[in-house]
């Protein structure tokens, strides 16, 4: 179809003419009858009617007649907003706010759960629910019909020594064809080939830009050097493009792995790594499921020992998708419930804005109706207006988006998957456009529908000052109800997790963090291969960094609490044997020192802390347990004395002492769901490595007792290390205080994001209340004059005022707490130490509430008080 | 005012329509000449008014029941030409069975009570 202006306006002549013929043809018969000229003329025209309205009446037949309407709507819309800048802005800004949020958090469900993986055919991208070791892995492979498997390894890792300061990097072991089967292409050189992950030809690396540019100097000839990662010579082979980031934006290098079936251990019982695959062409995400059910008999078959029955039976397969994002969802969902009630809080104010407006503007829609408008096209005419405004709302929250969303992702921890890819792009865009109309529709209808329905008659005869506006007034008293009742369940989700944070910022992770400067000390793996060198390296540096200024004490673990890294490994516990095929318990272990408890301050509950004659090695071989172990294991019993091992070994070792519990996964776990038991062993030859190697690991973290919280030791530190080994890096230097705030990232963050949700939620709510009430003061005035009049006093007056807006808060409260029981029942998952329907915040929410709803009221009742009745009188 | 023309076409559409395109039948024919031949064929009982008839004409001419286009009348005058279209003449049948059908239905209805009220 083509309708052109110019074709448009053409017809419109010829319309004209038309018309114009038809009136001399009949003027000419009329003259033909023996009428005068200028008789059949007037006649004529009299009897055709009112040629303006018969044209506009045929215009309305041709089709486009509405893109001509909205353009003249669209004029007449923003004449209206220009002329009333105070209402325009006051709609636009709490539009702004409410779409610029739901732009921002949309942006970040967008970037993290929604767009497609960056790399070939993502949907057919899977990955596994739980890790495997490389064993596994290479039967899974060659038995997979439904899907191409690779291995990738949790961030690693490495020292690149050799060439300046030694530097930690980190990096993932992966299968050889794990980029081929992602299908990413190099920047420069290659990826692996395959059988690049067998022993002796596993001397490959690839580098990441970001890696290649800042250590390397983007050197164009990098490829081919050779460069030495943990003690390890490997030839540089290829630079991946910057925008490639798997499995983690933090990764700056991958080696390929290293799948050597002799080493015992590492192949079949260590290492565990999360799998990846690409659906083969027809398969689907069932078949893989359903396949994988049929290998775990074959992987289990394929051990040298026999397997506890039920190991790997909650694998599955799911989308990458799902298995990067992971808990993230349901956080990322809940805030995009969370925004959207806010905007429904910012329509609702605006709608309440217009519905006041509308009142005022009868007037305007009475003329409008008796010039001959239809209701429809009056309809159409205000809707018209309210989206033109929130489309302004929507430009203006772009604004507040991208600031909101620079500072989303500052707030947010760092591990929050996929955090990289967040940005305001056409998606988002066309989403905010999406979301500016439908708001402007939804705002703009109660008030449009009750605007529409003016009676004329009635309208224009009482001179526009005061009509049938209790309909109205009814709408916008309803609004302010659900405002306020949505704003509070905003605010009880808020206060909810922002007790939780201060319920875990008061409970103790079981250690003490004041004074205590930590540090990870990172030789190669290669360098404990002798124990004795790498256990008179740490005594040496012990001593020496005991001995420098301002160091009280010191002492060495390998990984510090709240996730720092642990040795992980099945157990065997005298008073417990495990059955065959039964789930062997697993430990979480902690070597450490003989100082670590006292500087940490975990209390010894029961028995001995470890001395230093454990550490030698012909002693005997002892292990410490937390409390909540020795509870799990020897209920109501002393477990001093009892007796412990690793499952490999024979020879038990004993218990000498229960300590306190500490929180060693999270600030709200003290370990992993999967693990039974927490142990400590001495640091030396006793160490238990998950391994199975007999040495003592090689990275530990020191835990430096000092003066102050400062870290002036730093330096001093570096160069003790460096004296004693030019090859170790030292990283990581900070107070421990630090180390606990950052594990309180996460919670804060989510609290920090809901609390502003909340102030925004209880600002615009007091708006909305303060916009009802002034405004029914306004259309009461003569009233309350004629109440002063009758002798009424001032503070009658007030409770006038205030119990009206009281009464609305009170009825906004109480929906909003039932809202907020049905609600925040969602959000347990990120509480901390608080029911979901905890009634003391409950009571105190509603209390700020209605202390709000009331101050927004005093403005308005001190008006009210203040009115002159003689004056109020002679107002009509 | 325009409302009200609204309301008198939307009364009047299906009727106008039907004899906007019977008139038509007879060969093509200006607007000016529609309105005459329907009030002369009813015996000046129906007036179409003007208001009606060219929105009617147009929408017709939209939905390509009829056709338009510009000729010179024997008065030498520029006018605007209707004729009946190939679906206009299947529209006009079926209109026309319709009506025979609405008008017996009716008929049928009035028929009983005039008896009765002369009975």
């Amino acid at each position: 179809m083509k309708f052109p202006w110019g074709d448009r306006a053409q017809r419109k002549k010829e319309l004209n003419e038309e018309i114009a013929s038809h009136l001399q043809m009949a003027a000419r018969d009329r003259e033909g009858r023996g009428e005068s000229p200028a008789q059949a003329g007037e006649a004529a025209r009299r009897e055709l009617g009112n040629a303006g309205v018969i044209q506009d009446v045929t215009h309305d037949q041709w089709a486009w007649t509405w893109l001509e309407d909205l353009l003249q709507d669209l004029r007449y819309a923003a004449r209206t907003l220009r002329k009333n800048p105070g209402f325009t802005v006051i709609a636009a800004v709490t539009l702004a706010l409410g779409i610029g949020a739901n732009t921002a958090i949309f942006s970040l469900v967008n970037g993290v759960l929604l767009r497609p993986l960056p790399y070939a055919q993502p949907e057919r991208l899977v990955g596994t629910t739980q890790y495997f070791p490389k064993g596994p892995l290479v039967v899974m492979r060659q038995q997979s019909r439904t899907m191409e498997l690779v291995g990738v390894s949790d961030n690693k890792e490495f020292n690149l020594t050799g060439s300046g300061d030694p530097v930690r990097l980190i990096g993932n072991s992966v299968s050889a064809d794990f980029f081929s089967m992602l299908g990413a292409q190099p920047a420069m050189g290659r990826t692996f080939h395959d059988g690049d992950d067998q022993p002796g030809k596993d001397q490959s690396v690839v580098l990441s830009h970001a890696l290649w540019e800042h250590r390397f100097q983007a050197d164009p000839n990098v490829v081919g050097r050779w460069i030495t990662l943990e003690g390890m010579d490997r030839e540089i082979v290829g630079v991946m493009p910057a925008d490639f980031r798997f499995p983690s934006p933090k990764t700056e290098l991958w080696v390929p792995l290293h799948l050597d079936p002799p080493n015992t251990g590492d192949y079949w019982g260590d290492s565990y790594m999360a799998l990846i695959g690409r659906l083969r062409p027809g398969a689907t995400l069932e078949q893989a499921r359903a396949e994988l059910k049929t290998m775990r008999p074959l992987v289990l078959a394929a051990y040298a020992w026999r397997m506890p029955d039920n190991s790997f039976v909650n694998a599955s397969i799911v989308s990458l998708e799902e298995a990067i994002v992971g808990d993230a969802r349901g956080k990322l969902l809940i805030l995009l419930g969370a925004v959207s009630l806010l905007l429904l809080i910012a329509c609702a104010n605006v709608a309440n804005l217009l519905l006041a407006r509308a009142t005022t503007r009868e007037k305007e829609v009475a003329v409008r109706v008796a010039l001959g408008a239809s209701r429809g096209r009056i309809l159409r005419q205000l809707i018209t207006e309210s989206v033109l405004l929130s489309l302004l709302g929507g430009a203006l929250g772009m604004g507040v988006a991208v600031s909101g969303l620079s500072v989303l992702k500052a707030t947010l921890p760092a591990d929050t998957p996929r955090l990289a890819d967040v940005a305001l792009d056409g998606q988002v865009l066309t989403f905010t456009a999406v979301l500016a109309i439908l708001t402007g529709v939804i705002f703009g209808l109660v008030p449009a529908l009750g605007a529409s329905k003016v009676d004329m008659t009635v309208t224009l005869k009482s001179g526009g000052q005061r009509s049938a506006s209790g309909g109205n007034h009814r709408a916008s008293k309803l609004l302010v109800v659900g405002e306020v009742a949505v704003s509070m369940i905003l605010v009880i989700a808020a206060g909810l997790l922002v007790k939780s944070l201060w319920i875990l910022s008061g409970s103790s992770p079981g250690f003490r963090s004041e004074r205590v400067v930590t540090a990870r000390i990172t030789p190669n793996e290669m360098f404990c291969d002798v124990s004795a060198r790498c256990v008179a390296f740490y005594e040496e540096l012990l001593n020496r960094t005991r001995a420098l200024p301002g160091v009280k004490n010191v002492a060495a673990v390998n990984g510090l609490p709240l996730g720092g890294g642990a040795e992980i490994f099945p157990g065997a516990i005298e008073a417990h044997p495990t059955p065959d095929g039964a789930k062997v318990p697993m430990f979480w272990e902690k070597i450490v020192t003989p100082d670590y408890l006292q500087i940490m301050n975990i209390p010894v509950l029961r028995g001995r802390a470890f001395t230093e004659a454990d550490s030698a090695a012909d002693a005997q071989a002892v292990v410490i347990v937390s409390k909540s172990t020795a509870e799990h294991f020897w209920p109501g019993q002393d477990a001093v004395g009892e007796h412990f091992r690793p499952k490999w070994e024979q020879e038990w070792r004993t218990v000498v002492g229960v300590v306190g519990d500490v929180r060693e996964f999270t600030i709200t776990q003290n370990s992993a769901d999967w693990i039974d038991g927490v142990i400590y062993t001495p640091y030396g030859p006793h160490a238990i490595r998950g391994s199975g190697a007999a040495a003592p690991p090689a990275e530990m973290t020191l835990v430096i007792e000092t003066a102050g919280d400062q870290v002036q030791i730093a330096g001093e530190l570096k160069n003790t290390v460096a004296s004693l080994n030019h090859d170790v890096p030292v990283s990581q230097i900070g107070p421990l205080k630090n180390w606990v705030a950052e594990a309180m990232a996460e919670p804060r963050s989510t609290s920090a994001l809901f609390a502003v949700f909340a102030a925004l939620a209880l600002l615009l709510g007091a708006v909305g209340i303060y916009g009802v009430v002034s405004y029914s003061v306004a259309q009461r005035t003569r009233e309350i004059g004629i109440r002063m009049a009758l002798g009424a006093r001032r503070q009658e007056v007030l409770l006038l005022v205030v119990g009206q807006g009281a009464k609305l808060a009170l009825a906004g409260v109480a929906i909003g707490i039932a809202g907020g029981l049905m609600l925040t029942r969602l959000m347990s998952g990120l509480l901390y130490g608080v029911h979901a329907t905890d009634p003391v915040t409950y009571g105190a929410v509603a209390i700020l509430l209605m202390f709000v709803a009331l101050a927004a009221c005093f403005l308005p009742a001190r008006r009210a008080m203040r009115v002159d009745p003689m004056v109020a009188l002679r107002y009509e | 005012m325009k409302q009200g023309y609204q309301n008198r076409i939307e009364l009047l559409q299906g009727t106008l329509d039907l004899l906007i395109l019977q008139t038509l039948r007879w060969g093509a024919q200006h607007g000016y000449g529609i309105a005459l031949a329907i009030r002369a064929n009813s015996g000046d009982i129906l007036q179409v008014d003007t208001g009606s008839l060219y929105p009617a004409l147009h929408r017709l001419e939209r939905q390509k029941l009829i056709a338009a286009e510009w000729k010179l009348s024997e008065n030498n005058q520029r006018v605007r030409v209707y004729r009946l279209s190939a679906a206009g003449k299947k529209k006009l049948a079926a209109e026309r069975s319709r009506w025979a059908q609405i008008s017996q239905a009716i008929a049928g209805i009035l028929g009983p009570a005039g008896e009765e009220s002369e009975a």
